[in-house]
């Protein structure tokens, strides 16, 4: 009854392993975030002579720290398919109050100790109302940011803290480490470690789970909440981090510190190739992503063309750039 | 454990309400080791429901579970799993950002400790995946791809493959073979009859009546959250289970012909 067996078999298999091409494809988000950067830094060192010189490149991971480090927290956020809008109060609350305390003769290392818990403190709070209570991360972190907002001006009376230039803790801002600024080495070492749990441990793989399908995760007998609850404490503690480098590097700590900088962090995150939706995150578009921004702001001062033009070109890449993930990578971008 | 006088699995008194809708009404159910039970009944009879509450998916309002005659409490459904009960679910639960290894071992992945720190080990688990999937006899290129790039028939096929490759002493399948092509159904009551005979006690709920008769020793009919029927399977033929589960004489063409069907009759 075989009729025809020659059909059956002797055929290739249909599929394939992924090639080179496939995976370049499926990680379009970093690719499309890449090539802007490149074309970025290319464009502004043959437009001016500044901007590719040591000093210049050093004092733009100097100047981009804390962006690096709360978008390196907002990238796990977002991947659970949340966000976190409170990171520019929390940014602003610590750098005051590391300030205040410092001035009322607390220990610099206690006084960041402190800022640290502070900053996990939001996060437990704001992440209590995400994962237990199920209000949607929007409006507890939208609530967040004009209430801790609120506490930084009625703390300074809208005044900013000066710290004093000699205390040890303005290095942190300030200081050079074998020939390196101390917020870069400190970016460098928060990334790293992101990259790590983001890529290689449970944590990191179940973060992934939960935004892209928080359901089958906690089916699969992962607790979903914990989960949820911690990213927030990370970003509340990335954000304080940072707000502790801002006031060490200014040398005072003011609470109209980082007005939309949580705007600057959600949009370096999304220009690297995190999906909004959750699910798809990746730690090296967010860092080309922050880059990129901190390029773009600090070349354009360079060409003499005016700062305020980098919010618009902000705005436009962030919209190609998606534009071309959704077009030229299709494969990344299925089924969303 | 091949005692069959203990059950692996005893509900009794189940009862959950969404809302409005009493979802299970008292319903029960008692499957012996090594012993295949079909689930059926209409859309919205329960049958979902009380196999959710078995895996810890579902926490119900009233009701005992037993296993192995001993009473437990699942709050979640890392418990039940705990408990060697696995579920393959009917929306299949899979992550589609994933990749293939990463949602087989979902919620227990291999760890290796670098310098102290627990880690994924992916490693081990492409490998032991690759194992687990070529001995289901399931064909799945590389075990990297992320499976919201897969068929729908593999993703059925990694869904069953998840729920059979540890070692469960409950396999509970809600329509494992909705996507699947004639030979991956032919494979997946092959797999159930397999599993069995090694004494995994088996829950299988599908609308494909004519595979209840060729792998279940009983069927259990469900209407409206509660138990309304059981049968042996050598008792019954598929126009009384059809007739069972509406709830009413039912000339049903998909009962298939008469004359077909007198042999288990």
């Amino acid at each position: 009854m075989s009729a025809e067996p020659n059909a059956y078999a002797g055929h290739q298999p249909r599929m394939r392993e992924a090639t080179l091409l496939d995976r370049t494809i499926a990680h379009g988000g970093v690719m499309s975030i890449a090539l802007f950067f490149i074309v970025c830094c290319l464009f502004f060192s043959v437009t001016t002579n500044a901007f590719l010189t040591a000093p210049n490149l050093l004092n733009i991971v100097r100047q981009s720290a804390p962006l690096l480090i709360v978008a390196a927290a907002m990238t796990f956020v977002i991947t659970t398919g949340g966000i976190d809008l409170s990171v520019g109060s929390v940014l602003a609350l610590t750098a005051t109050l590391s300030a205040a305390s410092l001035q009322a003769g607390i220990p610099w290392p206690v006084a960041i100790l402190m800022m640290l818990a502070l900053g996990a403190l939001v996060g437990v709070i704001q992440g209590y109302f995400i994962a237990y209570e199920r209000i949607p991360a929007f409006i507890v972190t939208l609530a967040g940011l004009s209430v801790i907002r609120g506490f930084a001006l009625l703390i300074t009376g809208g005044y900013s803290i000066p710290i004093e230039p000699t205390s040890p803790f303005v290095a942190i801002g300030r200081a050079w480490v074998f020939g390196i600024p101390a917020p870069a080495l400190i970016a460098t070492v928060v990334l790293v470690i992101a990259y790590i749990v983001f890529n290689e441990t449970h944590f990191g793989r179940y973060v992934t789970g939960v935004g892209a399908n928080a359901e089958a995760t906690r089916r699969a007998g992962v607790d979903t909440r914990r989960i949820i609850l911690w990213v927030y404490v990370l970003s509340g503690m990335a954000a304080a981090a940072a707000g502790i480098i801002l006031a060490a590097r200014l040398g005072s700590g003011s609470s109209n510190a980082g007005q939309g900088f949580e705007l600057d962090v959600i949009a370096a995150v999304v220009l690297g190739g995190t999906s909004l939706f959750g699910g798809r995150g990746s730690l090296a578009g967010t860092i080309l992503g922050a880059l990129t921004v901190a390029v773009l702001a600090n070349g354009l001062i360079l060409s003499h063309l005016s700062p305020f033009f980098t919010p618009i070109v902000t705005g436009f890449i962030i919209l190609v750039a998606i534009w071309l993930n959704f077009r030229l990578f299709r494969g990344g971008a299925r089924g969303r | 454990m091949t005692d069959t006088s203990v059950s692996r699995v005893r509900m009794t008194g189940i009862s959950k309400r969404y809302g409005a809708l009493q979802s299970l009404d008292n319903a029960s159910l008692d499957l012996k080791p090594g012993e295949v039970l079909g689930l059926v009944g209409d859309n919205g009879a329960g049958k979902s429901t009380i196999s959710k509450v078995l895996s810890g998916a579902v926490i119900p309002d009233t009701g005992t579970i037993e296993i192995d005659g001993r009473t437990v409490s699942f709050t979640s459904p890392a418990d039940a799993r705990a408990a060697r009960i696995e579920m393959v679910y009917q929306d299949l639960a899979l992550c589609d950002t994933i990749d293939v290894a990463g949602n087989l071992f979902l919620g227990r992945e291999p760890k290796r400790r670098l310098a102290g720190v627990p880690m994924l080990d992916k490693t081990l688990m492409h490998a032991r995946a690759r194992d687990m999937l070529s001995n289901l006899g399931i064909v799945i290129p590389d075990t990297r791809m992320k499976v919201e790039n897969l068929s729908g028939g593999q993703r059925q096929s990694i869904a069953i493959g998840r729920a059979a490759s540890f070692n469960p002493s409950v396999l509970i399948m809600d329509e494992p073979t909705a996507a699947l092509a004639v030979a991956e159904v032919e494979a997946v009551l092959e797999l159930i009859r397999t599993v069995s005979k090694r004494g995994v006690s088996v829950i299988l709920i599908t609308h494909r009546l004519q595979d209840l008769f060729l792998v279940c020793d009983r069927i259990q009919v469900m209407y409206e959250g509660r138990n309304v029927a059981e049968r042996r399977i050598e008792d019954t033929n598929i126009e009384e289970v059809v007739n069972l589960i509406v709830g009413r004489k039912f000339a049903a063409r998909s009962a298939g012909h008469p004359a077909e069907r007198s042999v288990s009759a």
